[in-house]
């Protein structure tokens, strides 16, 4: 069929890498990714837009010839079998000397000439200097790069699949740019004292400290180090979803509760809502003038307390901002387990309730696994709750927050914290792992599966009603109470009913050129529609990508590949926040102030989510599906797209779902990362809360909700439905089916 | 074949990925502005500058101590040229550390002592724009209903009554919580001032993060009194909530939000222009409009007719060179973290 | 109309290949030919490395050395998608989201054909394997027997080089396995297919291969057409695999060229001497080659333990000086009673083994 020969491929990189050499400008352009003002503009002889060789024609940046060798070497490999050494040693060498050239170079010579001070010690001043790369840059680097993965293909990486090994290669090169990269740069300062100097003392002085470690809560009324707190938080929050959310899945799919749709709306509430207002809810609910308390005060003559401000209301907060998460995960694993499982548990004398707990939910176990540690993580990073109801309950998020932000900037600190916080969600990562262990959780198989699921026991089901229906009607009231503040002159105090915070946000009024936003939250509004749904297929095409990879394929240090894919997800966003300015607010990768930069937070942070949902969602999948289809000469690719992808609508949705909204409510990382033209919606709104001007905040934040509502429904016409041709196909429903 | 397609396909995306967007431009008759007050005024100030100069505005507002991390963090490339607003504590720290650059002002004549007090307190690389004094608020239904007596006085605020009743924000975290400390202190002295903490400590109910969320929660019902900037607390009032505003009998500190030009600013006589424009008199009267109710730096500015009228509150001599400079601060903070919080309520 | 599935059947070679996976061996230094047009069975218990030798030549493993050819061509850094080479997966992996008629054509769809041109080839594979008309069904909705069927179909249209099964009929009922085996073997046939298939059945085995290839501890234990592996197994392990044998000590009296003579138990009997010397020996006695008689003579004397009625024969264990017999009789008219004395003696069916 194919022969060996991997020239087209050569070609076309080594085409790409010097079309960036030759034709594009080599450094970014001022006016942005997308301004194509520069064509016009004294290109290609203005050095402001020159491509590399030009400027090396004019005598410029001796240090890019270098490049040009390594874009030219790619053609000695042409027209030779790919089975040959030489070709092999070609495109590794050419392709890994020629992209660490790039970035070296980048590193090296910045905004005033030498980057380092021992260079211009050595060289003398360089009487030239560098902006961030651009277009060109970014081809030539890419090309060299998809060079030297073609080499390891050559070699025989991953079965010499180019496609995977490309794969493996771009997501490994942007998560060790986005993730890595950022990250050490913040964690190096962990190693400095407030005076800037390396110190391994400095390390263990802040380390080691009470305020982090103290046990005093256990024998004294002091109060414990707030890693504590946190675990203790974390594991309550991360457990107590795992098992809401359970049971929301399994009314949603294995009773005929009447309400289930209304369930599953109100289960997603929550995630679709920006930060704070859960909070602002609760108060207004159960705080000491709250009306529920009011209420119980005047007619049990339960006095107020204060018990919504500390460990229980944090928790309570959390666990209905997170649940929603543990649900979306839940649900598509619930309706994985192949019904006929079920049936022959049953046949096998199991009762439903025996069923259900041998069967059943051991075979659910991916799920309950990730649902758990996506809670705890989630727990573990939320600083806006534990702000707005900590009270003394002091957790390391918002010790983060305010290392950096508070009266005392602390980036040492900060980043010993965030140490500690990561070693926690490593640790919790490892013990899933663990837990979950080598066990075959398969059972979508090739084979047609017929089936019904079993219905709940009895007495199970009424504990699940029990549970399920009080929490809902907590939901709806909590909300309610959003919604209504949205519609009164102040919330908790004039209820008279107005709509002028919906004119102040989103007024449209007529002026002499027609109409006009008038109202103040459409530029952050149009900005957070257009990032979220640029960075939402983005994250889920990496997160799928990449569970794909880890599902699927076997290579060297796939362990720590995995790793490096879940390790954004467990440093809070104030840390990638600032770490992201540190690490590109600067040439080679100047990225602040630019949508662009948003994005690149959006898609690291949520891609972990995409992750965990795919490799749920693939575990399922026999994996001679894939190898069908392989032997049927598919490729790589074609495989993923024709056979693997149909199949995992659920995780996609779920993916896309949850990337979107995170990237609408996000908080704490985009609070550093947006800027005058890019003001994202959650940044707008806590600025609002910050004033006291609740009733446009939640006016903004239920226009949002809808919008994300919306945007979910149309995401699942898009996404559409699996086809599995079971008996009782479960329809899907408003709020995404997700994995 | 159609793999290439795909695989180019990969590349196009990582080439999205990359970006490597560019930053907002530099061209004449610009500004970058980072702005800590309020949205409303931010918004004011912008639009009043653009009308007058035609340069365009960038504005981006965040927290003083949200500000402070970032000029920081952009300090090797900065990408800010104006930092507005906000409490005076970060503006020195920022000049301490070489983030901001002096620049002395034509409009210094028409300024307030206190204003170029703080430019003095930072060799000229910020100054003076509005002061804020300390106090507290009450919730007068709470008040009456716990049967407690009005609190007029800081000593007020330790009796035994008033357990359970006080709230103020955790000096690690706020400027606000921070300038009430330095603030005993300075009207104590040192060690009874730490005594009065340590007594206040067993009355507080909760210490909350931010520094204006103990007045909020006062106006909610959720506590009693609640220590903060008395401007903070009048927002309040005027929203309508059960608040009454109280300067406290012994005397108090104040903040003074200030004004800094980012070092090495990319669009510098623009940020200069800014600057001289947000000391005008007519300018700083803007500051009602957006129901910003501090005391302004132009002597010839009128207060708005809510604001506390610093004239009869007791002021201290606020020493802004000592406890504003990141020694001093890192000091009490330790020791109050080891002394105070710690003990039991 | 008539239909020309196989015109591209190749030989498969393996020269020396192994597969490990870390430390540990699935597959070690095999070589073997399967010539064009033919049908191989590898055969083996679980864990032999039969399944790992099937993925090496479709492509889904690659070997870690050795050489594999398939035809001509050196295939051995070639991924699957690149070989031209179908399989039948244990589980058939018929796409659960696809019609049988779209599953069918897959192969035609990726490779660009146009989708009406590939359905209508997929039409004719159905035909093939007696599927017309069930092109717009899901594979759920269709019987296991079926759903087998539309997987080989699938695999059978692309014409490969080579088709793989692997174990095709264990998820199928004893009746059909039989029907559908028949019609692999016919299929390829007529279609004069080379097929390598792995089964751990060894009557399937030998029903449909024109060459067994025995496999155990990732080694090739023997190889040759089904009735040499039966009546001339080379070990007492491929002996007691395929089929039962009765492994019963024995001396070689004498060797005479090919043949020996050799005493069982005092019995003597003339086997291949394949290549023994004189000596004390292992022989594996078919149970249909131990031969009772009531009435006396020479042979053994044992007595009947237990037997059983299996309707088409008789099984009997019997006790001799040589040890336990297990025997097969067909004379179901006239059964023998445990505890009855018989005389014993042997077939030709007998053959000398090492180890």
């Amino acid at each position: 069929m194919n022969g060996l020969g991997i020239g087209r491929y050569v070609l076309g990189w080594q085409l790409v890498g010097l079309a960036g050499f030759l034709l594009l400008p080599w450094y970014a352009v001022e006016d942005g990714f997308w301004g194509f003002g520069w064509l016009f503009d004294g290109y290609p002889f203005d050095p402001d837009y020159a491509p590399a060789i030009v400027l090396l024609l004019q005598g410029a940046k001796p240090w890019l010839w270098p490049i040009a060798g390594f874009l030219l070497l790619p053609a000695l490999a042409l027209g030779r079998p790919s089975t040959e050494r030489f070709t092999q040693n070609v495109l590794l060498l050419v392709g890994g000397l020629g992209v660490a050239y790039i970035l070296g170079q980048g590193f090296t010579v910045g905004l005033r000439g030498w980057n380092a001070g021992f260079l211009e010690a050595w060289y003398g001043p360089l009487g030239d200097r560098q902006f961030g790369m651009g277009y060109g840059a970014l081809l030539a680097g890419t090309g060299l790069f998809f060079l030297f993965t073609l080499g390891c293909a050559a070699r025989g990486a991953v079965n010499g699949d180019g496609f995977v090994v490309g794969s493996i290669g771009l997501i490994v090169m942007v998560v060790a740019l986005f993730i890595f990269f950022p990250v050490a740069r913040i964690l190096i300062s962990a190693l400095q004292t407030n005076e800037g100097l390396f110190s391994l003392a400095a390390l263990l002085d802040k380390l080691l400290t009470g305020k982090i470690w103290g046990l005093d809560c256990v024998y004294s009324h002091r109060a414990c180090g707030v890693a504590w707190n946190s675990l203790a938080l974390a594991v309550a929050v991360g457990a107590g979803t795992t098992l809401l959310g359970l049971a929301f899945a399994l009314v949603v799919t294995r009773t005929g509760f009447p309400a289930k749709r209304l369930f599953r709306g109100l289960t997603v509430l929550p995630i679709i809502t920006p930060p704070f207002v859960i909070g602002l809810a609760l108060i207004l609910l159960f705080g000491q003038s709250g009306a529920i308390t009011q209420f119980l005060e005047a007619a049990f003559g339960i006095p107020a307390s204060r018990w919504l401000y500390g460990f229980s209301g944090v928790w309570l907060a959390q666990m209905l901002a997170f649940t929603p998460i543990a649900f979306l995960v839940l649900i598509g694993v619930v309706e994985g387990v192949s019904p006929s499982v079920e049936e022959a548990a049953q046949t096998l004398r199991a009762d439903a309730w025996t069923t259900l707990r041998t069967v059943s939910l051991p075979l659910m176990r991916p799920g309950l696994a990730n649902a758990f540690l996506l809670g705890f993580i989630e727990s573990m990073a939320d600083f806006g709750n534990p702000m707005v109801l900590g009270g003394n309950f002091n957790v390391l998020s918002t010790e983060i927050f305010f290392a950096i932000v508070g009266a005392q900037y602390d980036q040492g600190r900060a980043s010993v914290l965030a140490l500690v916080l990561l070693f926690f969600t490593l640790l919790a990562f490892y013990a899933q792992r663990r837990w979950l262990g080598r066990k075959s959780y398969t059972s979508v198989t090739g084979k047609g599966d017929a089936g019904i699921a079993v219905p709940l026991p009895g007495r199970f089901a009424t504990l699940i009603f029990g549970v399920t229906i009080p929490w809902a009607v907590m939901t709806a009231v909590l909300y309610a109470t959003i919604l209504f503040g949205g519609f009164v002159n102040l919330w908790g105090l004039d209820h008279t009913l107005t709509l002028r915070h919906y004119i102040d946000a989103f007024g449209i009024t007529v002026g002499d050129h027609g109409w006009v936003w008038s109202g103040g939250a459409w530029n952050s509004f149009f900005t957070t529609i257009a990032i979220s749904a640029i960075s939402a297929p983005l994250t889920a095409a990496i997160g799928l990508l990449t569970a794909y990879l880890l599902v699927r394929q076997r290579f060297l240090g796939k362990q720590a590949f995995e790793f490096g894919t879940m390790l954004s997800f467990a440093i809070p966003g104030t840390v990638i926040g600032v770490s992201y300015v540190l690490a590109f607010n600067v040439p080679p990768l100047e990225l602040t102030g630019t949508g662009i930069i948003l994005v690149i937070s959006f898609v690291f942070r949520n891609m972990p989510v995409g992750v965990r949902a795919g490799i749920a969602s693939m575990s399922q999948l026999d994996s001679s599906l894939d190898e069908a289809s392989l032997t049927l000469g598919a490729s790589s690719w074609q495989t993923i797209r024709r056979v693997v992808l149909p199949l995992m609508r659920p995780a996609i949705l779920a993916a896309l779902v949850y990337s979107f909204v995170r990237a609408m409510t996000a908080i704490s990382a985009v609070i550093f990362l947006v800027s005058a033209e890019y003001d994202m919606a959650t940044a707008y709104i806590l600025g609002r809360v910050e004033n006291n001007d609740y009733g446009l905040s939640i006016a903004y934040s239920s226009v949002l909700i809808v919008i994300m509502f919306v945007a979910i429904l149309l995401l699942q016409l898009l996404v559409g439905e699996r086809r599995l041709g079971r008996r009782s196909a479960a329809k899907l429903e408003i709020g995404g089916q997700p994995a | 074949m159609h793999r290439i397609a795909r695989v180019a396909g990969l590349g196009v995306l990582a080439a999205g990925l990359l970006g490597l967007g560019t930053g907002p431009a530099t061209a004449a008759g610009k500004l970058t502005l980072y702005c800590s007050p309020q949205i409303e005024w931010c918004n004011l100030m912008v639009e009043s500058f653009e009308k007058e100069t035609g340069i365009k505005v960038a504005m981006t507002r965040k927290s003083s101590g949200e500000t402070f991390a970032q000029i920081k963090a952009e300090a090797s490339n900065p990408k800010g040229d104006v930092w507005w607003g906000g409490t005076g504590d970060p503006h020195l720290q920022a000049a301490e550390e070489g983030l901001t650059q002096a620049y002395d002002s034509p409009m210094r004549k028409e300024l307030q002592d206190w204003a170029l007090s703080q430019a003095k307190a930072a060799g000229d690389k910020t100054i003076g724009i509005y002061a804020g004094a300390l106090g507290f608020g009450y919730n007068k239904d709470l008040l009456a209903k716990a049967g407690l007596p009005e609190p007029k006085c800081w000593a007020d605020l330790i009796k035994p009554e008033f357990k359970g009743h006080v709230q103020m924000a955790n000096p690690n975290s706020s400027g606000t919580a921070y300038t009430t400390l330095a603030t005993i202190i300075q009207i104590m002295g040192e060690e009874k001032g730490f005594d009065y903490m340590k007594a206040l400590h067993k009355n507080i109910n909760q210490y909350t993060k931010s520094g204006s969320a103990p007045i909020k929660a006062a106006a909610r019902g959720e506590t009693t009194v609640g220590i903060v900037f008395l401007h903070d607390a009048v927002t309040q009032v005027v929203s309508g909530f059960p608040v009454v505003v109280v300067a406290p009998c012994e005397g108090t500190g104040y903040e003074i939000g200030s004004m800094s030009i980012i070092k090495d600013a990319r669009n510098l006589d623009e940020a200069k222009k800014f600057y001289d424009f947000a000391l005008r008199a007519d300018i700083q009267e803007l500051a009602v409009q957006a129901q910003a109710y501090q005391v302004m730096s132009n002597k010839a500015a009128k207060p708005a007719k809510e604001s506390p009228n610093l004239e009869t509150i007791k002021l201290i001599d606020y020493d802004f060179v000592k406890y504003g400079s990141s020694d001093e601060r890192r000091r009490l903070l330790e020791k109050w973290d080891t002394d105070v919080k710690p003990l039991p309520q | 109309m008539t239909v020309s599935f196989g015109g591209r059947a190749s030989s498969v070679r393996f020269e020396g290949v192994t597969k490990a996976f870390g430390e540990v061996v699935a597959v070690n230094a095999i070589s073997f030919v399967v010539e064009a047009g033919s049908l191989a069975t590898l055969l083996g218990p679980s864990g032999c490395g039969k399944t790992t030798t099937l993925r090496l030549v479709a492509g889904l493993e690659l070997a870690t050395a050795g050489r594999i050819l398939i035809g001509d061509d050196d295939v051995t850094g070639l991924p699957a998608t690149r070989r031209d080479v179908s399989m039948v997966f244990q589980s058939y992996a018929l796409f659960p989201h696809m019609t049988v008629i779209e599953n069918v054509a897959y192969g035609f769809v990726v490779s660009g054909t146009p989708k009406a041109e590939a359905h209508a080839k997929a039409e004719l594979g159905l035909e093939l394997v007696g599927l017309k008309g069930y092109g717009p069904r899901l594979p759920s909705e269709l019987s296991g027997g079926q759903q087998q069927r539309v997987a080989v179909a699938r695999a059978l249209v692309l014409e490969p080089q080579v088709l793989l099964f692997d174990e095709p009929l264990s998820n199928l009922d004893a009746k059909l396995r039989r029907r559908v085996r028949e019609e692999i073997r016919d299929i390829q046939q007529s279609l004069g297919l080379t097929v390598v298939y792995v089964t751990h059945d060894q009557e399937e085995a030998l029903a449909v291969s024109d060459k067994v290839i025995v496999m155990r501890n990732a080694e090739i234990a023997q190889e040759g057409k089904p009735r040499e592996l039966y009546e001339q197994p080379a070990d007492r392990f491929v002996a007691d695999f395929i089929g039962d044998a009765n492994m019963v000590s024995a001396d070689i009296l004498s060797v005479d060229g090919t043949h020996a003579r050799v005493s069982i138990g005092g019995v003597e009997v003339q086997v291949p001497s394949r290549g023994l010397p004189v000596g004390p020996v292992q022989t594996a006695i078919r149970p249909e080659s131990v031969l009772l008689d009531t009435q006396g003579g020479e042979g053994l004397a044992g007595t009947v333990l237990k037997t059983a009625y299996l309707g088409k024969h008789m099984e009997y264990t019997v006790d001799s000086p040589v040890g336990e017999l297990f025997v097969v009789d067909e004379r179901v008219h006239a059964p023998l009673a445990p505890g009855t004395g018989v005389t014993i003696r042997f077939g030709d069916r007998i053959a000398l083994v090492v180890g």
